[in-house]
C-alpha cells in the first residue's frame, strides 16, 4: 500500500515535470500578482501586509489546485479506476499539493519580502502558519477540485464551493501570522495553531472518507 | 429558487426602508423600540409566506402538466 | 394535507410564543439621569426617568447612590413629577470612602410596589478633599421584591429584548435543519436511495431560507441597537458565509443534468460544508470579540443573557420554530419526490 503510495506520487510528480508549462505558469502568476501589488501600494504596513500575503496565497493555491483533477484525460481516469485504490490516489494528490503549495508559498513570501519589505519578527510561527495553511489549502481544495471536475464549468464552482470552506482557515492564519508579526500579543496563539489543526484534520479525514463516493462516479 | 430569495431579499429591504426613513424612525424607536419587534416579525412570517407562495406556484405548475 | 401532531404542536407553540413574548410586559428601568457627572461637596437634584414606571403611584420611593456593597449615599427628598420621572435630592460629601479620583456609581431605586430598579455606571463623582469625615454611610436595606411576571429591561435594547424570541431561534431552526440534512445525505450515500437525496435537498432549502431570514431580522434589529444593519460583527459575518456555503450547494446540485450524479457530488459536499460550517458558527465566534452576546469566550446563553421569564419563552419558541421548519421542508420534498415521479410518469 506504501508502495502504491509511493508510485503514485512519483507518477504525480513526473506529470508535473513533464508539464513544466503549467508550473511555470503558476509561479509567473504569483510573479504578476505581487508585482501588481508592488505597483499599486507603495508603502506598505504589516497589517496589510498580512493579509495581502494570504489573499494571494488563496488565490495561488486555488489556481494550483484546482488543475489537480481536472487535467487528467478521461481515458487516464479509467485506468486508475480499475487499478488504484481511491484513498491512496487521494492521499497522493493531497501530499503533492501540500508540497506543492508549500514551495509556492515559499516562493511568494520571498518575492513579497524583497517587493514590500519583510515585517516577519518571529519565523518559527510564521513557518508553522505556512506549513499548516498549505495543508489545510492543500486538504479542502483538492477535495473540492474533485467534486468540481465532474462538472462543466469547474473553474467557476471551484471559487464557489471552496471559498466559504476555507475562511475559517483563512481567519486562523491572519490572526496566527498576526502574533508572528507582533502585531498583536496574544498569549493564546497555541490554541490558534489547535484550532488550525483541528480544522486541518476534519477536513482531511472526511475527505478520505467521502471521496470513494465520488470516484464512483 | 433564485427569483424567491431575490423577491425576499428585495421586498423586506423595502420595508425596512420605508419603516427607518429618518421622520419614521422615531416612530420605530417610541415605546421602547417595539415597533422593532414587530419589523422583525413581520420579516420573518413575509419570507415564510413567500416561500409557501412559491411552492404553491410550483405546485399548480405541476398539475397543470399532470393535465396534459 | 399530512397531518401530524408536531404540525400541530408547532403551531401552538408560535401562538403561545407570540402571545406570550409580546404580552408579558417589561421590568420597569431607568432610562437615563441628569446630570450624570458631580462634584464632591454640593448639593445637586437629580432627573431620574423611567421606563414602565408608576412613580405617581402612591407608593414609598427611595433611591440611592451605592459606590460598593458596603457604601452608599440616600436621597434626602424625592420629587415625583410623573409616572416615568422623579427627581431625587442629594447633599453629596466632600470626604467619599474611595481612592481614585473619580469613581463611579450605581443608581439603585426601590418602590414599595413594584420593586427595585437599578441602573449600573450612572453617576460618575468627582472627589473633593477639603473637608474630612462628612461621609454618612446610608444602609440599602428592606429592598421590595416584585412578583410580577416581567422580562427583563436592559437600556439600549429596551422592547427589543423580545426578539430574542424570533431572532435567534431562526438560527437554532436552521441548525436543525442542515443537521437533517446531513444525516439525510449521509443515508443516501450509503443505501443509494434518491428518496434520502430529496428529503435533504428539502431540508437544506428551508434551512437556507431560515437562515436569510435570520440575516435579515437580525439587520433589522441591529439597525435599531448597534446602529448600522452590518456591523461586521463576527457572528454576522459567519452567519452570512455559512449562508454562502449552502447557496453553493444549491450551484452545485444544479449544475450537472443526470440527477444521481448530482445528487451523489451535492450529498457529499452537503457533508464536507456542514463540518467545516461547525468552526466558522461555534469556534472562530468564540475567539475573537463580538456585540452579540456569548462570544469573547463567554458560554452563550448564560443566566446573565436569559433570565428564568425568558426561558420560558425563550426553549418553546426554539422548539416551535424548529417543529416549523421541519413542516415546511416536508411540504417541500414532498413536491419534489411527486415532481421527479410525474416526470418520470410523462416520459
Amino acid at each position: 500500500m506504501v508502495q502504491q503510495l509511493f508510485w503514485l506520487l512519483k507518477k504525480e510528480f513526473t506529470l508535473e515535470w513533464r508539464q513544466k508549462y503549467s508550473l511555470g505558469g503558476i509561479f509567473l502568476y504569483v510573479g504578476s500578482t505581487i508585482f501588481i501589488i508592488y505597483t499599486s501600494f507603495i508603502k506598505i504596513q504589516p497589517n496589510i501586509w498580512n493579509i495581502l500575503f494570504w489573499i494571494i496565497a488563496l488565490f495561488t493555491s486555488v489556481n494550483a489546485v484546482a488543475k489537480s483533477f481536472v487535467q487528467e484525460s478521461g481515458y487516464r481516469q479509467l485506468y486508475y479506476y480499475q487499478t488504484v485504490n481511491p484513498v491512496l490516489l487521494l492521499l497522493a494528490k493531497m501530499i503533492y499539493n501540500t508540497i506543492l503549495l508549500l514551495l509556492i508559498n515559499v516562493l511568494s513570501f520571498s518575492l513579497l519580502s524583497i517587493v514590500a519589505g519583510n515585517p516577519v519578527k518571529d519565523y518559527g510561527l510564521f513557518s508553522v502558519a505556512i506549513l499548516l495553511g498549505s495543508i489545510g489549502f492543500s486538504f479542502a481544495f483538492t477535495f473540492v477540485s474533485s467534486i468540481a471536475s465532474k462538472a462543466n464549468n469547474s473553474a467557476t464552482l471551484m471559487a464557489i464551493l471552496s471559498f466559504p470552506i476555507v475562511i475559517p482557515i483563512i481567519m486562523t492564519l491572519v490572526k496566527i501570522a498576526a502574533s508572528a508579526l507582533r502585531l498583536l500579543q496574544d498569549t493564546s496563539v497555541w490554541k490558534d495553531i489547535a484550532i488550525l489543526f483541528g480544522i486541518n484534520l476534519i477536513l482531511g479525514t472526511l475527505a478520505i472518507i467521502l471521496f470513494p463516493y465520488i470516484w464512483k462516479e | 429558487m433564485r427569483k424567491l430569495i431575490l423577491s425576499t431579499i428585495i421586498l423586506i429591504s423595502c420595508i425596512t426602508n420605508v419603516f427607518c426613513q429618518a421622520p419614521n424612525a422615531d416612530f420605530l424607536h417610541s415605546i421602547g423600540k417595539i415597533y422593532v419587534v414587530v419589523a422583525v416579525i413581520a420579516a420573518s412570517f413575509i419570507g415564510i409566506i413567500l416561500y409557501l407562495v412559491s411552492l404553491d406556484k410550483k405546485l399548480t405548475k405541476l398539475e397543470n402538466q399532470i393535465k396534459k | 394535507m399530512k397531518l401530524a401532531w408536531w404540525k400541530i404542536l408547532s403551531v401552538f407553540i408560535i401562538l403561545y410564543v407570540i402571545i406570550v413574548g409580546l404580552l408579558v410586559p417589561l421590568k420597569q428601568g431607568i432610562t437615563a439621569v441628569t446630570p450624570s457627572s458631580l462634584n464632591a461637596g454640593t448639593s445637586v437634584d437629580l432627573k431620574i426617568i423611567g421606563y414602565n414606571t408608576k412613580f405617581n403611584s402612591d407608593s414609598k420611593i427611595r433611591v440611592w447612590l451605592k459606590q460598593d456593597d458596603e457604601h452608599a449615599l440616600e436621597s434626602n427628598k424625592i420629587a415625583v413629577s410623573n409616572e416615568t420621572e422623579i427627581t431625587a435630592s442629594f447633599s453629596i460629601p466632600h470626604d467619599l470612602p474611595f481612592d481614585t479620583k473619580v469613581k463611579d456609581f450605581t443608581l439603585v431605586v426601590d418602590n414599595a410596589i413594584e420593586g427595585t430598579t437599578v441602573l449600573p455606571n450612572a453617576i460618575y463623582i468627582t472627589k473633593n478633599d477639603t473637608i474630612k469625615g462628612d461621609f454618612v454611610n446610608a444602609k440599602i436595606e428592606n429592598l421590595t421584591k416584585a412578583n410580577a411576571i416581567t422580562f427583563p429591561f436592559r437600556n439600549i435594547l429596551a422592547e427589543t429584548i423580545r426578539n430574542t424570541y424570533f431572532h435567534v431561534p431562526l438560527w437554532f431552526a436552521m441548525f436543525a435543519l442542515f443537521f437533517t440534512a446531513l444525516i439525510n445525505s449521509v443515508k443516501f450515500l450509503r443505501t443509494n436511495d434518491l428518496q434520502y437525496e430529496y428529503k435533504a435537498a428539502g431540508y437544506t432549502y428551508t434551512g437556507l431560507i431560515f437562515g436569510i431570514l435570520g440575516l435579515i431580522t437580525g439587520a433589522i434589529w441591529a439597525k435599531h441597537t448597534w446602529g448600522a444593519y452590518w456591523s461586521w460583527d463576527v457572528k454576522q459575518n459567519m452567519a452570512a458565509i455559512s449562508v454562502l456555503i449552502y447557496l453553493a450547494y444549491f450551484v452545485l446540485k444544479n449544475s450537472f443534468e443526470d440527477r444521481e450524479k448530482a445528487a451523489r457530488l451535492s450529498g457529499v459536499y452537503n457533508i464536507f460544508a456542514f463540518m467545516a460550517m461547525i468552526p466558522l458558527l461555534f469556534v472562530i465566534p468564540r475567539m475573537t470579540d463580538s456585540l452579540h452576546p456569548g462570544n469573547g469566550g463567554n458560554p452563550a446563553l448564560g443566566s446573565q443573557d436569559l433570565d428564568k421569564t425568558m426561558r420560558m419563552v425563550f426553549y418553546p419558541a426554539v422548539i416551535g420554530f424548529i417543529l416549523l421548519g421541519f413542516w415546511l421542508s416536508e411540504i417541500k420534498f414532498r413536491y419534489e419526490i411527486l415532481k421527479a415521479k410525474v416526470l418520470e410518469d410523462l416520459e
